[in-house]
């Protein structure tokens, strides 16, 4: 629920640049507190005390062709209520990097240019019709 | 590799007969490697060396008139991703997720998504279920309404590749046999979220279309 008010307080709280940023991301205007910063950039806020439930925590994302896979694990598991604490908090994400781990958690690469373009390796079974037209006399 | 050799000797062969239809078919990347497909398989000596490029978004305009253009570009698409008006082409269970989307909960009208039941006013078909052999016609039918510019998500195992009625004797394997297919969101049924985050790969896929820099190029 927004109200002009509670829009313009937040504003007011959180300036301009911030104010464009959360309005092309979450589309709203959100005052809170910074709880952290993950290895892409994007940072995370709280706010438990204004904000309704389930709304009481959100991402700004780093770049502007943000992708909901930019969150990185650890923060995902925060974001989503799942762990109490935040992830450079938490016990259990504070483990090392395990050998199958990759160093950097894959992001969604879709209609990039590194898009995985499937192929078959098959000989296909349908052959396409190529209509040829005989040239009237 | 071979195709991108030998892409540009094709299209210039073509260009003086037909400039369209034939340069933009070969353009399209098929499901088919290039040495497969003109049946002469040849040994393949080592990878290829890496090729670094700019991603889209990273490619700065060169010149006045490309800076002009990118700006029209991003406008136009910053109008069409914010006012998305899907058809809704709802077949089986799927559709009830579709619905949800609609829902307050996830509430797609904040992203400017309303359902318009007129295929000649919207801009995106949602095939959500089984397609059979004999509903085709009629999706060809309505994607056939559609204005241009156009775009399809495939919802759903079902549609994506026939699913669990792949080996049916009445149901089409996969829409993209009748219509072309921009967004596949997997799942029997996917979840509203996971609908959800595939209209955002094709807002992501709008954003980065370039409109009349390619009109430009021509």
């Amino acid at each position: 629920m927004s109200t002009p008010i509670r829009t313009i307080r937040n504003l007011y709280r959180v300036g301009f640049k911030s104010y464009f940023n959360q309005m092309l991301g979450i589309g709203d205007t959100k005052a809170g507190t910074l709880i952290g910063t993950d290895r892409f950039g994007n940072k995370y806020f709280e706010n438990n005390a204004e904000e309704l439930p389930l709304r009481t925590k959100w991402v700004e994302y780093r770049e502007y062709d943000y992708d909901a896979s930019h969150v990185e694990p650890g923060w995902h598991a925060w974001l989503h209520y799942l762990t109490d604490k935040p992830a450079n908090v938490e016990p259990n994400m504070l483990h090392e990097v395990r050998p199958w781990e990759k160093p950097e958690p894959p992001i969604n690469q879709t209609f990039t240019r590194a898009a995985y373009k499937p192929y078959s390796t098959t000989i296909p079974k349908i052959q396409s019709w190529e209509p040829v037209a005989r040239a009237r006399a | 590799m071979l195709s991108t050799v030998r892409t540009p000797t094709v299209a210039l062969g073509l260009r003086a007969i037909r400039p369209t239809a034939l340069i933009a078919a070969r353009n399209i990347s098929t499901s088919k490697p290039a040495p497969l497909a003109s049946g002469a398989l040849e040994p393949i000596d080592g990878p290829t060396p890496r090729r670094e490029v700019l991603l889209p978004s990273q490619e700065k305009p060169k010149g006045l008139v490309d800076y002009a253009l990118t700006s029209f570009d991003t406008i136009a698409n910053w109008a069409r991703q914010g006012s998305l008006w899907p058809v809704t082409f709802g077949l089986a269970c799927c559709a009830v997720e579709m619905m949800h989307l609609s829902t307050p909960r996830y509430d797609q009208d904040r992203m400017g998504i309303i359902f318009r039941a007129s295929p000649r006013q919207s801009d995106v078909m949602i095939v959500a279920g089984t397609l059979t052999n004999k509903m085709a016609g009629a999706l060809r039918l309505v994607y056939d309404q559609m204005p241009e510019p156009r775009w399809v998500v495939s919802m759903g195992s079902c549609a994506n590749g026939g699913g669990y009625y792949h080996y049916s004797y009445s149901v089409v394997r996969g829409c993209d046999r009748i219509v072309p297919v921009d967004v596949y969101v997997p799942g029997c049924p996917p979840t509203a979220e996971a609908l959800c985050y595939g209209i955002m790969q094709l807002q992501k896929k709008m954003r980065n279309t370039k409109i009349t820099r390619m009109w430009y190029r021509r």
